[in-house]
Order: C-alpha cells, then sequence, then structure tokens
C-alpha cells in the first residue's frame, strides 16, 4: 500500500515575468515501509521536491496524497496539524532547539499529539537506548557532538510513529564514520518499525542505504534504482554509475 | 570597488538594520533639544522663582544626558554585534581593523547627522507642547511662545558629540576585540553555555529574595522612630538601597532560573508548546540578562518612587495647605482684623470669624517621650508650644488638670513621638503647672507659624489658661497673642477674598496668613518638581521599555532558526504566538512588578514628607507606568509574530 502518491508536481519561483520551474511535472509514489533517497546535482530541485512533498512548501501544481489524504488543497492550519500527527523530520542543521535539551527535543512531537506523560517517556526510554542517545538525555545541544545532534534529531522524527520521516542531507554535516553509524540506525529503525524514510542525499553511500533511488535531473525524474537482493556494495557501485551518467562526475571509490 | 562606493552600498543594504538605531536617535536628540530649548526659554526664565527652577532644569539636563547615553550606547551596542558577519567579512578580504573602524565611524557619522537634524527637528517642535504642558502644571499663566535658542541647538549639538565619541569608542574596542572566527558568530556566542543549576546558583536566589525583604522591612520602619540618630538613618538608607539593587539581581540571577527550573524538571522533559516558547526561552537567557535586568528595574522604581513622590505633594497641595494654614485668613493685629471683616462685609462676602489667644510657653515633655532620643535638632525632653483654651474650641474638652495635643505633623512625628498618656509641666514665670496629657489629636487648630513649623497645639481647661495668662515667661513672649481667623462660607469665591486679602497686604501683620495663597505657591514649587521628575520619570521610562523591546527584537531574531524547526514540526503560528505572549507577560512583567514592588515600600517609607494622599495619586502614577510598560510588551509581541509568520 503506499504510503505517499505524488502525480505531476511542478513547482515554480518568481512571479509571471521571471518564472523559473524548478520541478516539472514529478510522479512519486512510496510503500509504506519504505526506505528511499532522492538524488540529484546541486541545484537540481531535490530540496524542493522534499518540502513539497513535506507539505512545508506549497506546489504550483499537481497532486499530493499521502495516507489517502489530498495535502494541495489543505489550508495551512490543517497542514500543520497533518505534520504535528503524521510526519516525522530530519534536516542538515538547525535541528534542534538550543533552548531544550536532547530528551526535550525529542518528546516535543509527543507533547502536541496529547500522549500522555508516561507513555511518552516510555517511548523515549526505547528509542533512546536504540539510537545511543541515553547518556546524554539531560544535555544541551550546544554541549553534544554533530553526530548525537543528528541521533537525536533522528529519535525526534521517530518518537511519534509518523507515516513517513523526510530527511534532507541528514548525513551532510557528519564525517563518514558518525555518518555510517546514523545510516545503520536509520535502517534498522526502518526495518524493526517498519518506518517509511524518504531521504535527499549527494552521498552515494548514504543512498546505498536505502532500497530504493530516485534520481533527478532539470525538474524531472531522471532514472530510478531498485536495491532488491542486491548487496549494499553492489547497489552502491550500481548508485555510483548511475551518477556519472547523470552529472559527468566520477566518484572514486 | 572604492572605499566610498563600499560604504554607500553598505549603507543602503543596511537601512533596515539601521531603523531602531536611527529611530533611538531620533528619540533621544529630541527630548534632549526639547529640554534645553525649555532650558535656554525666556518664558521660563521670567518665572519668579527663575532660579530654582533653572537649576532644577539644568540637574534634570545632566540626568537625561546619562541615560540618553545608556541608551544610545545600548541601541549601538545590539546593532554593531547585528553586524558582527558582514565586519568578519571585511577582515577575511584582508581590511585591516583600523579600516574597517574607519569605515564603520564614516557610516555611523552619515547615519548620526542625519537623525541629529531631524531629531533637533522633531524636539524643536515638541518643545512647544513640553512647554504647554510645565504651565499647565505649575499654575503659571503665560502664551507659551516658540523661541528657537541657538544657545540650546550649541548645547545638544556638543552633548551629542561627546556621545558619539562614546560610542564610537565602544565599537573600536568591540572590534579590537574580536577575532574573524568569533565575529561570525556574534550573535549566537554572547549567550553563552547553559549549564544545570547550582547549589551556589539556588543560594544566591534564596539570598537575593532575602536581601529584598530584608531591604523591604528596614524601609518600612525607616521612620518609625527606630532609627533616630541621623547617622543611623543614613546607614539605614544605604542598608536598604544595597540590599534591594544586590538582592533584585541576585533574585534573576539565581531565583528566577530556579523555579524555572523546578517547574522543568517536574515535566521531565515533555514539555509542551507553551514551556518551550517561554520557560526554556527564558531559562536560556536570564543569566546574561539578569544585569540589565537589575538596571532597568531599579531606576524604573526609582523613577516610579521620584514621581509618586512628587506627585503625592502635587495632589495633596489643598490637604497640606489646609494643615498648614486651617482657616481661610488669618490675622494676629486686632485693628488689621477690623479692617479685614470691614472689607469682607462691604464686597459682600458670607463668613465667620474666631477670635482667642494664644500663649506660648515652655512644656517638659521628657515624661511622654516614646523613648530618649537623640540626634533630633533640638532637645524633645522640652520645647516651646503654643497653648490655647478648650474654650476656643468645640470639639474638645480639658479638665483643670488635663492637657490635650492636637495638630502635630506627621514629618515630626516620626523623628519625635509621645506615649499615649503621662505627665507633663508647663512652665511659667513663677509656677510650673503639672498636667496629665491625654493624648494626640488629629485637628490641625493653628497655622505653621504659631507651632514652629508643626509641634503640637496644647489645648488646656480655661482656669489652667488664665493662670498661665497672668504668669507669663517674657523670655518666652512679651504678651499672648490674639488669634482671629476668617473663613469664607462658600469657599468658592475663596480666589476673589484672597485678591482682596492681597490687596491689603498687612506684610507687618505676624499672624498673617493666607490658605489659598499658601496653596498656589505649594503647587507652583510642587508643579516645578513634578514636571520635572515626570520628565525624567517618562523619559527613563520609555528608554527602559526600549531597551527592552531591543532585546526583545534581537532574541526573536536569534530564535528564529527554532521557530522554523517548529514549524515545520507541525506547530502553528497561533501555538508558537500563544507561547510568546507568555513568554513577554514574563520578560516585560518582571521587571514590572519587581520595580512597582520596590516603588511602593520606597515611597511608602517616606511619603507623609510629602503630602497627605498616599494610595490614589502613587496608583494613578504606577498605572500610567504600567500601561507604558504593556504598550511595549504589546509592539515586543506584534515584532515576534512577524518573524514567526516568516519563519518558514
Ligand atoms: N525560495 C526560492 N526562491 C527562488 N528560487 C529558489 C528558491 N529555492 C530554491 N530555488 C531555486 O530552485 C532550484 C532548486 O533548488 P533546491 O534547493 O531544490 O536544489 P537542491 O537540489 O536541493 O540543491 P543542493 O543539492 O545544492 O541542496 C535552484 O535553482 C534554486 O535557485
Ligand atoms: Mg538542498
Amino acid at each position: 500500500m503506499n504510503v505517499l502518491e505524488a502525480s505531476k508536481i511542478q513547482k515554480s519561483y518568481g512571479n509571471k515575468f521571471m518564472k523559473q520551474d524548478v520541478l516539472m511535472g514529478i510522479d512519486v509514489s512510496i510503500e509504506r515501509g519504505e526506505f528511499i533517497s532522492i538524488m540529484g546535482a546541486s541545484g537540481s530541485g531535490k530540496t524542493t521536491l522534499l518540502n513539497v512533498l513535506s507539505s512545508i512548501d506549497r506546489v504550483s501544481g499537481g497532486s499530493i496524497k499521502i495516507d489517502g489524504q489530498e495535502m494541495t488543497k489543505k489550508r495551512e492550519k490543517q497542514l500543520a496539524e497533518f505534520r504535528k500527527r503524521h510526519l516525522g523530520f530530519i534536516f542538515q542543521e538547525y535541528n534542534l532547539l538550543d533552548t531544550l535539551t536532547v530528551k526535550e527535543n525529542i518528546l516535543l512531537p509527543l507533547s502536541i499529539a496529547k500522549v500522555s506523560k508516561e507513555e511518552a517517556i516510555m517511548a523515549f526510554d526505547s528509542l533512546a537506548e536504540e539510537l545511543g542517545i541515553d547518556e546524554i538525555q539531560n544535555k544541551y545541544p550546544n554541549e553534544i557532538s554533530g553526530g548525537q545532534k543528528q541521533r537525536t534529531s533522528a529519535a525526534r522524527a521517530f518518537i511519534h510513529n509518523p507515516s513517513i520521516i523526510f530527511a534532507d542531507e541528514p548525513t551532510g554535516a557528519l564525517d563518514s564514520k558518525s555518518a555510517s553509524n546514523l545510516l545503520n540506525k536509520l535502517s534498522d529503525l526502518n526495518a524493526r518499525r517498519k518506518a517509511t524514510i524518504a531521504m535527499v542525499t549527494h552521498d552515494p553511500v548514504a543512498a546505498s542505504y536505502s532500497g530504493r533511488v530516485i534520481f533527478i535531473k532539470d525538474g524531472r525524474i531522471y532514472t530510478q534504482l531498485n536495491k532488491g537482493t542486491e548487496s549494499r556494495q553492489s547497489f552502491l557501485k550500481d548508485i555510483m554509475k548511475t551518477q556519472g551518467v547523470l552529472g559527468g562526475v566520477q566518484y572514486e571509490h | 570597488m572604492s572605499i566610498n562606493q563600499m560604504i554607500l552600498r553598505n549603507m543602503r543594504k543596511n537601512l533596515k538594520n539601521y531603523y531602531l538605531y536611527v529611530f533611538a536617535l531620533v528619540f533621544s536628540v529630541g527630548l534632549y533639544f526639547s529640554f534645553v530649548t525649555l532650558q535656554y526659554d525666556p518664558g521660563v526664565d521670567n518665572v519668579e522663582t527663575s532660579a530654582k527652577m533653572a537649576a532644577a532644569i539644568r540637574t534634570a539636563a545632566i540626568m537625561l544626558v546619562v541615560i540618553v547615553t545608556v541608551f544610545l550606547v545600548y541601541a549601538n551596542s545590539i546593532f554593531i554585534k547585528r553586524r558582527g558577519k558582514e565586519i568578519g567579512l571585511f577582515q577575511l578580504i584582508g581590511m585591516t581593523k583600523g579600516r574597517i573602524f574607519r569605515v564603520l565611524t564614516i557610516e555611523n557619522l552619515i547615519i548620526y547627522i542625519s537623525s541629529m537634524l531631524i531629531g533637533i527637528f522633531v524636539g524643536f517642535s515638541f518643545s512647544k507642547l513640553i512647554q504647554m504642558v510645565l504651565f499647565k502644571t505649575t499654575g503659571i499663566t503665560e502664551v507659551a511662545s516658540l523661541n528657537f535658542s541657538a544657545a540650546a541647538l550649541l548645547q545638544t549639538v556638543i552633548v551629542f558629540f561627546v556621545i558619539f565619541g562614546v560610542i564610537m569608542l565602544t565599537n573600536w574596542i568591540f572590534i579590537k576585540g574580536q577575532s574573524i572566527l568569533s565575529l561570525f558568530r556574534a550573535t549566537s556566542k554572547t549567550e553563552g553555555q547553559i549549564r544545570n543549576i547550582s547549589i551556589l546558583e539556588i543560594i544566591m536566589g534564596l539570598l537575593g529574595l532575602v536581601l529584598i525583604i530584608a531591604g523591604y522591612y528596614v524601609s518600612s520602619k525607616l521612620f518609625d522612630g527606630d532609627f533616630s540618630v541621623m547617622n543611623e538613618l543614613l546607614f539605614a538608607m544605604a542598608f536598604i538601597l544595597g540590599a534591594v539593587i544586590l538582592g533584585t539581581y541576585l533574585f534573576y540571577k539565581g531565583s528566577i532560573r530556579f523555579v524555572a527550573n523546578l517547574l522543568r524538571k517536574r515535566k521531565k522533559g515533555y514539555l509542551n508548546i507553551n514551556d518551550v516558547m517561554s520557560l526554556s526561552s527564558i531559562m536560556f537567557r536570564m543569566k546574561s540578562n539578569s544585569l540589565l535586568l537589575t538596571i532597568i528595574t531599579t531606576v524604573s522604581a526609582l523613577a516610579i518612587g521620584l514621581s509618586s513622590l512628587s506627585y503625592i505633594s502635587y495632589y495633596s497641595a489643598e490637604k497640606t495647605s489646609k494643615q498648614n494654614i486651617p482657616d481661610h485668613f488669618s490675622l494676629a493685629d486686632e485693628q488689621n482684623a477690623k479692617q479685614f471683616e470691614q472689607e469682607l462685609k462691604e464686597s459682600g462676602f458670607d463668613f465667620y470669624q474666631k477670635e482667642f489667644k494664644v500663649l506660648q510657653a515652655n512644656v517638659v515633655t521628657k515624661e511622654i517621650l516614646v523613648k530618649q532620643q537623640s540626634g533630633a535638632a533640638f532637645d524633645p525632653s522640652e520645647m516651646v508650644l503654643p497653648i490655647i483654651s478648650d474654650q476656643a474650641l468645640n470639639e474638645m474638652n480639658a479638665a483643670p488638670d488635663e492637657a490635650i495635643f492636637t495638630g502635630y505633623s506627621k514629618v515630626l512625628a516620626s523623628v519625635i513621638s509621645f506615649d499615649k498618656e503621662g505627665l507633663i509641666q508647663i512652665e511659667g514665670k513663677e509656677k510650673v503647672i503639672d498636667q496629665d496629657y491625654l493624648g494626640l489629636e488629629n485637628d490641625y487648630i493653628l497655622p505653621y507659624s504659631y507651632s514652629d513649623g508643626g509641634l503640637p497645639t496644647v489645648v488646656v481647661d480655661q482656669t489652667t489658661f488664665a493662670s498661665l495668662q497672668e504668669d507669663i515667661d517674657e523670655e518666652v513672649q512679651d504678651e499672648p497673642l490674639t488669634y482671629f481667623g476668617f473663613n469664607l462660607e462658600d469657599p468658592s469665591n475663596l480666589s476673589e477674598a484672597t485678591d482682596l486679602f492681597q490687596s491689603l497686604s498687612y506684610n507687618d501683620d505676624e499672624g498673617r496668613s493666607s490658605q489659598y495663597e499658601a496653596f498656589l505657591q505649594q503647587k507652583e514649587n510642587m508643579g516645578l518638581v513634578m514636571f520635572i521628575v515626570g520628565f525624567l520619570g517618562l523619559t527613563f521610562l520609555i528608554t527602559s521599555g526600549c531597551i527592552l523591546y531591543f532585546k526583545q527584537m534581537n532574541e526573536s531574531e536569534e530564535e528564529r532558526p527554532n521557530y522554523t524547526v517548529l514549524r515545520k514540526l507541525g506547530f502553528t503560528e497561533a501555538d508558537l504566538s500563544r507561547g510568546v505572549r507568555g513568554k513577554q507577560l514574563v520578560n516585560f512583567g518582571i521587571p514590572l512588578i519587581v520595580g512597582l514592588l520596590h516603588g511602593y515600600f520606597a515611597v511608602r517609607s517616606g511619603w507623609f514628607f510629602f503630602g497627605t494622599e498616599f494610595y490614589t495619586p502613587m496608583l494613578i502614577v504606577m498605572g500610567i507606568y504600567t500601561i507604558l510598560y504593556s504598550i511595549f510588551g504589546g509592539l515586543s509581541i506584534v515584532y515576534y509574530k512577524k518573524v514567526i509568520r516568516e519563519a518558514l
């Protein structure tokens, strides 16, 4: 069953006279429990696509359905309400509120959903253990490392069991060790909790952790790669190959 | 691109950042210029009390400069921090600090001079208004004419160039002390790290509360007679000031964070949106804000206290003059009294008259003093008091061996207080008469001039009075005065009757007094004080309100990324705005409430020196303060809402 179904999404910036088309008719559908990556050259519209899919930005045309609900017709307030309950987010930076402790940051989405305190704290405890952030729960964001920050935002994205989690370059600011640590945790959570994840990334290694990669070029879907039963290593090679064709840039590995 | 081009381009780009600074400048210059214009105004010079008034205005002008300097330096510091990134960039492309400073100075100078011109224009227009207010409050009827004063202009220009120098100095220190890296981080670094609450902080917070309460306690005892020696009194005042200010600082630094932390701990990490917007954000900043908040609170308390006191005296001018001069008119010379009676009749006023004798005699009050008090200006165990017979009054009656004190001023009572009863001796030339002292009444019977400025009048039985009259001590007085009091049946005619009284002059009459004259005098004196203090108080309020507002503007910009995250997570604008309202209630409410409390205790400890009405004038002043503060709070919420709206 599809969690997300988007068809013919268009997005343009500017006004009538100075129009820049960024997305020009994109069809995406994501199944429940899937972990997909979106790749493409810089400026190709990845962030724009993610923002549009996640209702942070509005489309210029097309339709987006999440859990069977049409998103493009909703009003701002209804969208906010929907995000609160059904969506999770991980961003490259500016993720955490620096005025809140790690624990408080993570529990934020639950306090909106009016979950009881006991349940919330139970949910936190199990997730914190899975992500290895038990010891830092009472620290403030400026007292922890980048990797710990990203694991914290991952925990916040997962805590309320959203229908789908959007991540924009979650490993962008991390070294490769912290990045693979985070990605391992993400795919673990994806497998164990049947969480749906849509991730934008530059990094083929990061993309290789997912089950499907969508390549974007010039506002259109260029191609898609499915991992299927392949190993991660060979999937990574495929991704790099495609990326080479797409951008003319070869990654040495 | 030449430096000049760069300066111009930068200025155009920074116009949005500048507007706050420009506003602060225009406001300050306008205020100062209008005030100085007043100082040089010939209309004000013509006022009878010109020397006093000029001196008062000059003092106020100096205080104004201090306030304005602090205000502008603060506005500038916010402004330069905002531009930290830009300065860092200049450094990165190889400009020296000296060069950057020069660019900044030129830029600043252009802004400064243009704002000053606008400010002077605004101030000039505004000064007429102020002048009218001044004449209104002092009751001087003079047409406010608008005079442009070159001297005022020169003074304003000089003062603001000196302030400009100070601002440039702070900018230089700022630029000098920064490396490229720290400049990039200028806005985020200032708040510093937050740690968990330490025991030390808890102790600090509690100590702060204890100090404040101690200060309040001592202030309430200040004039109860416990501190009667002058040195003790001064020491107590210094203690109050020190304890309250230090206490406020510690309170902000420790208690608020401590209380907030307790609230937060109880939530076990499960915060709702209101907590996130207010509680955590306030805690995050309270430590670095506490000094600023202390300064704002202290000076607003000062301003509230002073304006309340002066308004109390202004407001009670009528009552005070009634206390000082109980009858509408009084005279001591029989000839004069007869003539005045005649004149009143001829002019058709309805009135009634009083006539009784007043003796002065030495009274030994040693045994009814509350305790041995030293340090007063004279020895209170023995004093010369006016004595009247109970026959002169309907309200009081004394048996032959009894005496009643009446009309003792509260100010003196705070220094020398009497027991409820006891034994006193009234000394004639030969005899000493023992009397039972029956207590103190509140009726004021004799004018100030009879009672040495507020000492009680002694009421005795007619027989006692007669025997004292026989036995007059020439060293105290030659012969008893006769008191003639006149009261109009219809007080609304008082003004005309006073004109008549004044036209007859009676300046040689030692018992001459006129209630209405005293009222006008009081009003004129207090009106001036009130005007100046009110002006300063208002200025301070506006500047401190502005500083709080700027601070909040800055804070909201800093928290913008947080709002972005929260909105992405699905909190609506309305959710966030609700939280912000709570936060601003605390940010503006706490300094206001603490300031009001400080002001209240300050006023309560000594208000009776200034007048007879306490609650009404004080509450009016406090009400105005609260309203103005709320306006600034409201403005900051509007700004926050804008930031929140634009955050996504
Ligand atoms: N708010 C905006 N207003 C105008 N144009 C925009 C806006 N946001 C993005 N664009 C334009 O849309 C295009 C796609 O931007 P987008 O941020 O989606 O790229 P991206 O694929 O995420 O790039 P990167 O990998 O560098 O993050 C770019 O050409 C950009 O200039
Ligand atoms: Mg992007």
